[in-house]
């Protein structure tokens, strides 16, 4: 409870107790999430205030019936009726917690949030056009329903998804736990029948959803450790690329680790990566995606495996523009 | 009267929205106890100053004005209810709920007090604010990097920034900026806007700031030009609108991403299946079709064909 906190929560009574004669002490502390003595010790402190020392007013408590009955009469506190209006900062972090809110929230859920956001621009003034944006990937609006109907009733599920890292398509049956955002992605972390174990799926990899009819069983699940499942295992295969100027981006995008300045033997602007892969084939993926602005340093076999996999490729196009081999 | 700083800050409050002319310093001292008692009168001028900024903190601005015709320079101080109070302010159940979830989506200090302060305000205001009403869920904001609450403040009061700047795989260097606006991408902060020494729009991760930020000008020393977008100068992280659509044929069990986006799915004699799928970049989406090998050949547009056998030729023989 800070200072700031406290000050405000004090201006806040004035207001708050003139507009609720006569509330039961509990309730008050309960409406401010505090304890019944921090607002005893508030009413003390303001019991002490007022307009002036000389001739004006000090806030005035009804004793017997605090004492006596737990109730809270305020007097002669006319100058604050109403809150004070928001502050520039309480402004800007509520409309950004708005904004946030508005990325993750289903249709019905967002029209509530777009008219909060405008009944309060009187409340918050230029807050309001704050510069702050989030953004969160857009899930298929039917997936994400589903998926939280049946978080919200506890029932079974029946997904159909791919994984980053293999050109695969899965089905599996699993009991929903709990919905989450990291990194801009949406995840349901859930018990899957098969694995016998809880797994975390990214929703915009889901191809499918559908309610199996069956209730999900209630289980004293752990929850994961996300940083174990979201960052690379170290297993998983590594492979140094040089990035022209153009790729640079990828450092950013694969979180790919910049090896120490290059030698004298590389053009200026070309970048030295490692990037960590989840499998071999994901690798050859990433070789033949990014050929002309990724080149394969090594390993050797991967820059083998890329140009064998872009061979295999081209012979379909074989007599369709020139390019049949010379 | 009392002597702890919260009844001090209160009674400076009460005692200046209670008036309607300015109110001269000497009387104010004179009215509040820990003012009067002052040891001299820099240590009452010190403590009035950082009482008034404590209170413009919290949202109480105090308007300064003359108080005496005659004495023009002689200043006087009040706080007029109008725009100290709360507007009037209805919020429907879903509404005041959608509230309630946002000020719980600070996971930064500084934002979460900011914000749950607010939410008391409006409490008082008479709003029910239980965010259990919306079934949503509930994101989590934070805001780790120590460039962070400079950079927000910046772009908020349009305040011109200079800081150093590390780029992966470059040394670190010098930047100055006009912030027009800040990102959150991937759980990622941005900040992009006009830089002042390349003369264009920049975008940068506000993680790569190293040290403090230096703000260069006063607020408001810039507009932000009206065709500004940020989403303009963050184009990198945003893939363009698709506005075409490409013929392929992708092997059973092949190129589930591409399967995905498709708008049409018609299956073939030889078990392949024809799909077609949007786009809006050519070379993005030749280079995606080139990753899956021999799973998907590309059947029209022409440039869309032609463009994948180029990759592929560069794949094929452009090793290290």
């Amino acid at each position: 409870m800070s200072a700031a906190d406290r000050l405000t929560r004090l201006f806040a009574l004035v207001p708050y107790l003139q507009n609720n004669q006569g509330i039961p002490v509990q309730q008050v502390a309960q409406e401010f999430g505090v304890s019944v003595k921090e607002i005893l010790k508030d009413i003390s402190t303001l019991w002490v205030t007022g307009t002036a020392d000389e001739h004006g007013q000090l806030i005035d408590f009804d004793y017997s019936a605090l004492e006596d009955e737990g109730l809270v009469y305020i007097h002669d506190a006319e100058f604050l009726p109403r809150p004070l209006r928001l502050s520039r900062n309480e402004g800007v972090a509520l409309v950004i917690g708005l904004r946030a809110l508005r990325e993750t929230a289903g249709d019905a859920q967002r029209a509530a949030i777009d008219s909060a956001l405008v009944k309060l621009e009187a409340a918050v003034g230029d807050a309001a056009r704050t510069p702050v944006d989030i953004h969160v990937e857009r899930v298929d609006p039917a997936i994400l329903a589903t998926v939280r109907g049946a978080l919200a009733e506890s029932k079974r599920l029946e997904i159909d998804y791919t994984t980053q890292s293999r050109d695969e398509r899965a089905h599996r049956q699993v009991d929903p736990l709990r919905l989450f955002t990291s990194e801009g992605h949406h995840y349901l972390e859930a018990w899957c029948l098969r694995e016998q174990d809880v797994r975390i799926f990214r929703l915009d990899r889901m191809l499918e959803a559908t309610l199996t009819g069956e209730p999900a069983e209630t289980r004293e699940a752990e929850p994961r450790d996300l940083a174990a499942d979201l960052v690379d295992s170290p297993d998983a295969p590594r492979a140094v690329f040089d990035l022209d100027p153009r790729a640079h981006w990828m450092v950013e995008y694969y979180h790919a680790t910049v090896l120490s300045p290059p030698g004298a033997e590389l053009p200026d602007d070309v970048l030295r990566v490692r990037i960590v892969g989840a499998d071999h084939a994901w690798l050859v993926r990433f070789g033949l995606r990014y050929a002309g602005v990724a080149r394969v340093v090594e390993p050797g076999s991967l820059a083998d495996d890329v140009a064998a996999a872009a061979r295999a490729a081209l012979s379909a196009y074989d007599g369709i523009n020139g390019t049949t081999e010379e | 009267m009392a002597r702890d700083k919260p009844e001090r800050l209160l009674n400076l409050t009460f005692m200046l929205l209670s008036t309607s002319r300015f109110l001269p310093k000497h009387q104010i001292r004179r009215a509040i106890g820990p003012y009067r008692e002052a040891p001299s009168d820099d240590a009452f001028e010190r403590m009035f100053e950082r009482d008034k900024e404590e209170l413009r903190a919290l949202g109480i601005d105090i308007e300064t004005g003359s108080f005496d015709s005659l004495f023009e320079d002689e200043l006087g101080y009040r706080i007029r209810r109008d725009t100290a109070e709360l507007p009037e302010i209805e919020l429907t159940p879903e509404e005041s709920a959608a509230v309630g979830v946002a000020a719980n989506v600070w996971q930064h200090p500084g934002l979460a007090g900011d914000s749950s302060r607010a939410v008391v305000k409006l409490k008082a205001a008479g709003l029910v604010i239980d965010p259990s009403v919306l079934s949503v869920e509930e994101p989590r904001l934070s805001a780790e990097d120590p460039a962070f609450d400079a950079v927000l403040e910046a772009a908020t009061t349009r305040r011109p920034v200079a800081f150093r700047y590390q780029r992966p795989g470059y040394d670190a260097e010098e930047r100055q900026l006009q912030p027009w606006g800040v990102l959150s991408w991937r759980d990622r902060w941005y900040v992009g806007g006009f830089d002042i020494n390349r003369e264009g729009p920049r975008l940068f991760r506000i993680s790569r700031v190293q040290g403090a930020v230096k703000f260069i000008g006063a607020a408001g020393s810039y507009e932000v030009p009206a065709d500004a977008s940020m989403r303009a100068v963050a184009a990198a992280l945003f893939p363009p609108t698709p506005d075409r659509t490409a013929v392929l044929r992708v092997a059973p069990g092949r190129a589930h991403a591409l399967r995905a986006s498709a708008v049409s799915t018609t299956p073939l004699a030889d078990g392949r299946d024809e799909i077609e799928v949007p786009f809006a970049v050519v070379s993005e989406l030749a280079a995606e079709i080139a990753s899956y090998g021999d799973g998907v050949v590309a059947v029209s547009p022409a440039d869309v064909q032609d463009a994948v056998i180029a990759h592929l030729r560069e794949a094929a023989g452009g090793v290290a």
